[in-house]
């Protein structure tokens, strides 16, 4: 059966912890060394980013390349949009290429939608501006599972840039589905002024929104999305929303940091915090290509391995 | 050539009429109208038996896009959809490519809708306030354009933001009696959004207009209006806040009208559902208690005239990413009977007031030649036949507007424009049951 992964707000429980058991699979398997083992199975991927991308596309075609499926390469700038052809027309035109499934970044806000529907295939969502990133929050999930074993019941922070992240929406999603209290800590500039409809408790204040954190979700400050007086200064974001060694005084002690990268180093967190045990960046980025081969094989109903 | 609309109930506020009776046409003018008026002689008879006669409707907010959008519409596929939806007289907004700030442009709109393939309604231009010249928005040279036609001056889709431009815009149209449709947005506050700041745009990701973007401009303007004494006409209000300005500008005695389009009273955030664009509109939909509040100002006279806004885009501008689409959707051939399911049916107004709405208010606030069936008022007879309980849906794919871009595509209505006249028959529904005809008495 062909699915689209476009939003973590629209997948149930089942799906998600298939996904994730899946992605469980392919890293023992991996770690075992035994990739790659499966022939090729005669399928293309469409990469299609519009926007820059340096960890995602490369998981995504890790994750082809461990599957034994052919990616194939566009980006916003090379492609024929840049020379006026909307949206729709390039998506059908990669239909008629005979492309087998679809990953797509793209600047807007449910962009993913579209070309779902007009790729009419398996469609995978690589980022849709503000919206969602499913496939990172995926990441963000298997990281935390075998660090802490289990997602019920903890407490997780999302702290920093909300309005304009796409991963703090997925990543909220996906961690209350499973049962975990979320958490959204930033300033009230930086945040949806309504908020009732995201899953998640409201924290302007650093200490209280990581007081007993198990798991604490920095994201970056999105300049490039920002349209106006968001911020005071860096310096003032800095000092009230820094994840540092002295803002994770109250959290668990056993509390994990994440980022979803690219990192701004001395802002939303400091070097010790960053390089230090607490740290499970790089495992996030690794998980990555485990959660992109489950994602694109269930897209493709290509249930190889499947228990 | 006697016509006579037999039977119907008249509703016509501009005469305090609510009776069953006829309406009398002769050489194109309504020579009678009312329970007791003699109907022999006549050479074609329409039986509204269980059809309501009201004054031509009028639309005082559409977009024709002529000059230079023709392939969103034209003045003559506009015009058929005005007389399809039941209107007899409709304003043409000024904000073309280039915007109508020259007489030449206004003399340009007048020929053509007068043409004999256009849909046979009246089209009263609106003029642009302000025109751009060196670099610098300045007042439209507003007195030729009243000389040559204009029924008021707007800056829809430009709208003013420097409020000293505005105050003296309002003062110069006062010395004209010429009123303002006042676009009211404050484009600092809604920069970048797309639809409502709430709920939906945190979960969809998308920029949020918040209501306060209106609402600033809905007061700077009544405000400027009471000062001036310029008769101020606030285009579409949205948001609940606005309603109740317009409330208080009203009891402080400034001139100021407002209208209210179907979308804004019968739909919210909450019918976006996957990013459609076809629901992207300036003012965004908003939430349910905004809807409750405008159906409020309806209901209490606060909000004069209900408009469609009518903005129709080709298809290539609307299938795109959200963020790309263009704000508006195409209104003319759907406001009566979304207007009837969602207002008249549900209570808020009676079918008198209703018709208020839809034609003699708006006529009045604009002085416009329409809007009454008095005999021997209007230059030649404007008469819609109504009814109100039929059953249809809408199809966005049979309207005679070139843009498709409706967020009522497929929705049930009940009530409908069955016959449209301007001095002569310029629509007829394929509801319109054809043994109510009489032509050969």
């Amino acid at each position: 059966m062909n699915r689209n992964l476009l939003a973590m707000r629209h997948l149930d429980v089942d799906d998600i912890q298939y996904l994730l058991a899946m992605a469980q699979m392919h890293k023992d398997n991996v770690e075992a060394g035994d990739y790659p083992a499966p022939p090729s199975v005669r399928r293309s991927v469409g990469l299609l980013f519009f926007e820059n991308s340096t960890r995602t596309r490369v998981s995504f075609e890790k994750a082809c390349h461990y599957l034994g499926y052919q990616p194939v390469n566009f980006s916003g700038d090379g492609s024929s949009m840049s020379k006026g052809e909307t949206l729709r027309d390039t998506i059908f035109t990669l239909k008629h290429e005979r492309l087998d499934a679809l990953v797509m970044r793209h600047r807007s806000s449910g962009a993913a939608n579209l070309a779902a529907e007009y790729f009419g295939g398996p469609t995978v969502n690589a980022g849709d501006g503000q919206h969602e990133h499913p496939t990172q929050a995926l990441s963000d999930a298997l990281t935390v599972l075998s660090r802490k074993g289990q997602i019920e019941g903890l407490n997780v922070a999302i702290v920093g840039d909300i309005l304009h992240s796409r991963v703090a929406r997925s990543d909220a999603w996906i961690f209350s589905k499973l049962g975990a209290h979320v958490r959204f800590v930033g300033p009230n500039t930086l945040l949806p002024s309504v908020m009732s409809g995201l899953p998640g408790s409201v924290h302007y204040d650093l200490k209280e929104g990581l007081d007993g954190a198990d798991v604490v979700i920095c994201l970056r400050l999105q300049r490039e999305r920002m349209r106006g007086p968001h911020l005071s200064s860096s310096r003032e974001y800095t000092k009230l929303y820094q994840v540092n060694r002295a803002a994770l005084r109250v959290a668990n002690p056993e509390a994990i940091v994440m980022h979803p990268g690219p990192m701004n180093r001395g802002v939303e967190l400091d070097d010790a915090t960053a390089d230090g045990p607490q740290c499970a960046v790089l495992e996030q980025v690794t998980n990555g290509i485990f959660v992109r081969m489950a994602a694109l094989q269930w897209a493709l109903g290509d249930d190889r391995g499947d228990a | 050539m006697k016509t006579v609309f037999k039977n119907g109930r008249i509703l016509d506020p501009s005469q305090d009429l609510d009776v069953v009776g006829h309406v009398v046409v002769e050489d194109a003018q309504i020579v009678a109208c009312g329970p007791d008026v003699d109907i022999s002689d006549a050479t074609s008879e329409y039986d509204c038996t269980g059809l309501w006669i009201t004054p031509g409707l009028v639309d005082m907010h559409v977009h024709l896009r002529e000059p230079g959008e023709d392939y969103r519409e034209t003045i003559k596929t506009g015009t058929r959809a005005a007389a399809a939806g039941g209107f007899t007289t409709i304003c043409c907004l000024p904000n073309t490519t280039p915007p109508l700030d020259t007489p030449a442009l206004i003399d340009f709109i007048l020929d053509k809708s007068a043409a004999p393939d256009a849909g046979g309604v009246f089209v009263a231009p609106v003029g642009a306030l302000t025109t751009v010249k060196d670099g610098q928005t300045r007042m439209a040279n507003l007195a030729s354009l009243k000389s040559a036609g204009i029924v008021a001056a707007s800056d829809e889709g430009v709208p003013v933001q420097d409020a000293n431009l505005m105050l003296h815009a309002m003062e110069y149209c006062r010395q004209m009696d010429l009123p303002i449709m006042a676009h009211c947005e404050d484009l600092s506050l809604s920069a970048n959004g797309q639809i409502n700041d709430g709920a939906i745009s945190a979960l969809l990701g998308l920029a949020g207009m918040p209501r306060t973007a209106e609402e600033v401009m809905v007061m700077r303007n009544c405000l400027l209006s009471l000062q001036t004494g310029c008769r101020v006409h606030i285009l579409r209000v949205s948001s609940w806040g606005s309603v109740e300005l317009i409330r208080q500008a009203k009891y402080l005695g400034a001139p100021v009208t407002a209208e209210v389009c179907p979308h804004h009273f019968c739909l919210t955030e909450n019918d976006l559902g996957e990013f459609d664009t076809n629901f992207k509109t300036t003012p965004p939909l908003r939430t349910e208690l905004d809807v409750d509040m405008v159906l409020q100002g309806l209901s209490d006279g606060t909000i004069d005239a209900i408009a469609s806004d009518h903005s129709p885009y080709a298809a290539h501008e609307v299938r795109v990413p959200f963020d790309e689409a263009p704000f508006g959707c195409v209104g003319l051939e759907s406001a009566l009977g979304v207007t009837l399911t969602f207002v008249t049916h549900k209570g808020v107004l009676s079918p008198y007031e209703t018709v208020r709405r839809l034609s003699t208010a708006p006529s009045q606030i604009l002085g416009l030649d329409a809007g009454t069936l008095r005999p021997e008022t209007t230059a030649l007879a404007q008469v819609t036949v109504i009814d109100p309980e039929v059953d249809w849906t809408f199809d966005v794919k049979k309207t005679f507007s070139r843009g498709k871009n409706s967020p009522f595509d497929g929705m049930k209505l009940k009530g409908k424009a069955v016959l449209t006249y301007c001095g002569t028959e310029i629509y007829r529904d394929a509801l319109w049951d054809s043994s109510r005809d009489n032509a050969a008495l």
